[in-house]
């Protein structure tokens, strides 16, 4: 294995070796429950009773367990079920909307040489280096007052349909596709809508698989731009909806922690189940241009 | 910005070829929403910072929005804040996931993909589940769970989010606590990605481990890290979640970075152009560290 | 550009559903916070009995909580899609009124209409002689004890809710209050709470408002730094914590037993800790963690040496504001709806619930005196609202406006350090007075004693 070099492999004490990894492994299990706790107190928390507190009593662990807390809640608004439902289907189009139209619009800045293509690929990539707080204003008084999209799915979905990172990581990744093998299948009468689909897409799954999850999960856990398109409780995200909470509620700990569980619950869910494709697209994420 | 394009083919003959059409089909949708929900937004701030802004009837000031900003005092401490918080808070994360990276080597691919994980597991948490928990985490009062720590180490209790002397600190801990995943996982890459035979040379050389470290790893990674240094930064100059959650900026400012001093000027006071101009100053900044990046880039990349 | 953005546009409405078809109905959108506990459930069915007497007009009711309401209502105003009507505190409106949106309901309101409501209470809710919204309540916010506990420490309750006290009274009693595990006072301090403490305790030494009645901006007089002097004292006696408190932990900690006297407290606090109280004898698990039974005392803010005694009040209501959809026919039904809400039996019930007295005719015909409560409290409260001073008259909206951005920006943020020990009273004084010369011009500025 490559750079296993970098540590000695003790051949002549293979003690030695195993010691030293048990101290490493150690220090490194410290380190990462300590990066845990505050997950670990926030699941554990959301299990107390369902009642106010002072600051001035905390503990690890409720003084007694029971889901009164979740009740809670989701008894704070009618629609705080909705709100995670709501999650859901923004992050959903929004996944479904980038995989098709950045996808598609990668496989064009890679494979078809069509006129200005440089062009207005260069200008996605500036896009990229924009800081959000240039466009967040203008943005929301198109969406809110020219657009009159205030509180519908609309302008929680439209702005984030397709973003210029994901049309930049599929356009990186179709550009190591070899192109011959594109060009046969041109000539055997294909166009490019039969390529993109048979050959590209098929061949693509692993970065398609990443773009959606990383996409899925930055609309899941986005909060500034649902809060300010939505003032409508049926509207909100389960995030807003948090936020909500968090200030209309200021004493009830547990329920705090429950919503708070709730709220990244789904992730967590996702992230076992798909733990290869989150690993895996921090580095592909990370490919420079 | 389409028409523009065309307009400079057609000086030259225009004909569009079948792959010129498919072209613009592939990318119309991407490009429809790149131009509305990028360029015209980018377009309306531009014209927005000269102007100040009434939802009805806005008036044309022309500079005044970025004379008001250099003058004023709130904005430069926005500006200290920020570079303190990026000065300690993207080294330190750097040179953390450096060495839990390195730790994490010697373990076999299961092992490190399980470390990975609990190290990358608080990171997808959102910003606001974050920011309720360590809130409480923070609690001020001699028993706040921050402070029992403090007691058990025999150390005086803080007043954590409510002093401008720990707020800083706070959330900057918060920070370099939740956010390694990425950056460890990346480096991990990057160490795997070093050819062996340099350590068997460097072993022949009777090189300890320290050495190796230095003289290959840091080299070799050197891309990786620069990388991981301009992302960090250029994010770190957007912070604004866990100040906007967890202390409004205060106590006396000292937790308003830029991010959160723009986000204040548009949605609490109301000063959609002054924000818009200030939002400017800071993506000039970014684009002139992504210049600087491109640059480095261009000559440390080859490998 | 333009063209190619219209045809966007279109697209957009397709695509976003948007409720893009005729309305043959008027559609008014209103926008409140919990103004009391059932307030946003009770607003629902006024809204529908209001509709089935009007059928061309419909009501949308937005719903926010308290901390976000202030921020969303004027992030929706400046994107023109402000609600019609809103709730805000009467030293808001300056700030819609600024920005254009304020909507002079004295020229859409028949005159016998706006004579309802009480004279005082209107002038809150007034700049430049123009009438922008109408009051729903006087709210007096002061300070919230635990009876028994104050008593323990030789306070005479009952004198000090009649008479009220004077600050040397008021720093025997938190001393005496103080043991190992009870602070004397607790305030809430931490973030924007701040602001109300320098409000409350603002009176104590005679600041009753951010201007004088020749209009000179009064938080640069000496008085402005006698209380911050005193507040550097209360902070650093350690009869009050010296960290920051939540809003929501004050009560708490009083009715844990952690707290003597807490701030800011309001009248309507004792049905709070009456509800608690009788959880805690049902011993249903609903009461507050590890939490007492206590006997409510609402108390007069201490007054200093020199000062005449007045109690922080400040007028809630209703505005109607600019949007997209203004136009004359509009307003004239917003402000129908407006009238509708903040008069009669839906003024009654909400004054009721906050043990407030109405401000309108109409409220005090349907006004139900609440029963069971402590008679020390309701004379308390009674004593205290009539000691609030109006505004004076004439402030105009850029002097409003300015006297709020002042209070956001530097007031607060220095009033925090100080809470924190990190400034002197001194240093926050001329921070204030040299940011306020900035502002309004050193001649528009009090100085000296008020």
């Amino acid at each position: 294995m490559s750079a296993m070099g970098l540590y000695s492999e003790h051949r002549n004490h293979p003690w030695v070796k195993h010691l030293r990894n048990a101290l490493i492994a150690l220090i490194l299990i410290f380190l990462a429950a300590l990066a845990l706790f505050p997950i670990f107190y926030m699941v554990t928390s959301s299990f107390g009773p369902a009642i106010a507190t002072a600051g001035n009593m905390r503990t690890i662990f409720p003084s007694s367990w029971s889901l009164d807390s979740y009740r809670a809640f989701f008894d704070f608004n009618i629609y705080a079920k909705r709100w995670i439902l709501n999650s859901f289907i923004i992050s959903f189009s929004t996944v479904v909307g980038n995989v098709i139209f950045a996808s598609m619009a990668g496989y064009a800045f890679a494979k078809i040489p069509f006129k200005g293509s440089k062009w207005l690929f260069g200008m996605i990539l500036v896009a990229m280096m924009i800081p959000y707080q240039v466009t967040q204003v203008p943005l929301y008084i198109l969406v809110v007052k020219q657009f009159k999209m205030s509180n519908t799915y609309a302008a929680l979905i439209l702005p984030g349909i397709v973003s210029s990172y994901n049309v930049f990581l599929a356009k990186q990744f179709f550009t190591s596709i070899p192109t011959p093998l594109l060009e046969s299948a041109k000539l055997d009468g294909c166009s490019h809508p039969g390529i993109f689909v048979k050959i590209v897409m098929p061949l693509s799954k692993t970065v398609l698989a990443v773009m959606a999850i990383n996409t899925f999960m930055s609309t899941w856990n986005t909060f500034f731009w649902p809060f300010l398109v939505t003032s409508k409780d049926y509207m909100f995200t389960i995030q807003v909806g948090l936020k909500t909470f968090k200030f209309a509620n200021e004493t009830l700990f547990a329920p705090m922690m429950a919503g708070a569980t709730l709220s990244a619950l789904p992730m967590f869910i996702l992230f076992f189940a798909l733990q290869k494709y989150f690993l895996e697209g921090v580095t592909i994420g990370a490919v420079k241009g | 910005m389409m028409k523009s394009q065309t307009g400079i083919q057609s000086r030259r003959r225009f004909r569009l070829t079948d792959d010129d059409l498919w072209g613009y089909a592939f990318i119309l949708i991407a490009m429809i929403a790149f131009g509305v929900f990028t360029l015209y937004p980018v377009i309306s701030a531009v014209e927005t910072s000269f102007l100040k802004y009434k939802p009805f009837g806005s008036e044309f000031i022309g500079l005044k929005n970025y004379q008001d900003t250099f003058s004023s005092s709130l904005f430069y401490k926005t500006v200290l804040n920020t570079l303190e918080y990026t000065v300690v808070v993207v080294p330190l994360s750097l040179l953390m996931a450096f060495a839990i990276s390195i730790m994490i080597l010697p373990f076999s691919k299961k092992t490190q993909s399980v470390f990975k994980s609990m190290y990358y597991l608080p990171g997808i948490a959102s910003g606001v589940a974050l920011s309720v928990v360590w809130l409480w985490i923070y609690d001020s009062s001699p028993t706040g769970l921050m402070n029992q720590v403090f007691t058990f180490l025999h150390l005086p209790t803080q007043n954590w989010l409510s002093s401008s002397k720990t707020s800083m600190i706070s959330l900057m801990f918060m920070a370099l606590m939740s956010g390694q995943g990425s950056n460890i996982i990346i480096y991990i890459a990057a160490l795997l990605g070093i050819d062996n035979s340099y350590f068997e040379a460097a072993e022949l050389d009777g090189a300890t481990f320290m050495q190796k470290v230095r003289y290959i790893v840091f080299p070799l990674v050197k891309p990786t890290t620069l990388f991981l240094l301009v992302t960090g930064v250029i994010g770190s100059f957007q912070v604004f979640m866990n100040a906007f959650m967890m202390t409004g900026g205060g106590p006396d400012n000292s937790t308003t970075m830029i991010g959160l001093l723009i986000y204040k000027n548009a949605f609490e006071y109301s000063k959609y152009g002054l924000a818009c101009a200030q939002a400017i100053l800071l993506a000039i900044v970014i684009a002139i560290i992504s210049l600087v990046q491109f640059k480095m880039m261009g000559v440390d990349v080859e490998y | 550009m333009k063209k190619f953005l219209a045809l966007l546009l279109a697209a957009m409405m397709l695509l976003g559903m948007t409720s893009a078809f005729a309305e043959a109905t008027d559609t008014i959108t209103v926008m409140v916070p919990p103004v009391t506990g059932t307030y946003l459930d009770d607003i629902d069915t006024w809204a529908n009995d209001f509709m089935a007497e009007h059928p061309e007009i419909k009501v949308e009711v937005i719903k926010t909580s308290w901390d976000d309401h202030n921020s969303k209502l004027n992030t929706m105003a400046n994107a023109g899609e402000a609600p019609d009507i809103a709730e805000v505190s009467y030293s808001a409106i300056g700030t819609y009124v600024e920005l254009g949106l304020g909507v002079e309901i004295d020229q859409y309101m028949d005159a016998d209409r706006l004579s309802d409501y009480d004279q005082n209470a209107l002038d809150y809710m007034s700049l430049g002689g123009h009438v922008y919204g109408l009051p729903l309540y006087i709210t007096i916010q002061a300070l919230g004890a635990n009876k028994d506990m104050l008593e323990a420490a030789g306070v005479d309750v009952a004198k000090v809710q009649t008479e009220g006290w004077t600050y040397d009274q008021f720093m025997e009693a938190i001393k005496n209050g103080t043991t190992e595990n009870c602070f004397g006072f607790v305030f809430a301090n931490s973030g924007v709470t701040a602001g109300d403490f320098l409000s409350i305790f603002g009176v104590a030494a005679g600041l009753t408002n951010s201007f004088t009645s020749d209009l000179k901006y009064a938080y640069t007089s000496d008085n402005m730094l006698k209380l911050l002097e005193a507040v550097e004292t209360m902070t650093k006696s350690g009869y009050m914590p010296n960290y920051g408190v939540e809003a929501g932990q004050r009560m708490v900690m009083c009715q844990t037993g952690n707290a003597m006297i807490f701030g800011k407290a309001m009248p309507l606090f004792e049905n709070n800790i009456n509800k608690n109280n009788k959880a805690l004898e049902a011993n249903d698990g609903t009461a507050v963690e590890n939490s007492i039974p206590v006997n409510y005392a609402f108390l007069p803010v201490p007054t200093m040496e020199g000062v005449t005694e007045t109690c922080f009040g400040s007028v809630d209501g209703l505005i109607a504001l600019r949007n997209n959809n203004t136009n004359d026919e509009h307003l004239k039904n917003v402000c129908l709806f407006l009238d509708y809400l903040c008069s009669g039996e839906r003024a009654a019930a909400v004054d009721q619930t906050l043990l407030l007295d109405p401000v309108c005719k109409s409220g005090r015909e349907a006004y139900v005196s609440p029963e069971g409560l402590d008679e020390g409290n309701v004379k308390s409260a009674a004593r205290a609202i009539s000691l609030v001073v109006a505004p004076p008259a004439g402030i105009t909206s850029e002097q409003s406006a300015n006297a709020k951005i002042l209070m956001d920006e530097v007031i607060i943020p220095k009033f925090q350090a100080l809470l924190a020990g990190e400034t002197t009273a001194q240093d926050m004084f001329d921070a204030i007075v040299k940011e306020a010369q900035n502002v309004f011009g050193a001649e528009n500025c009090v100085s000296g004693q008020l």
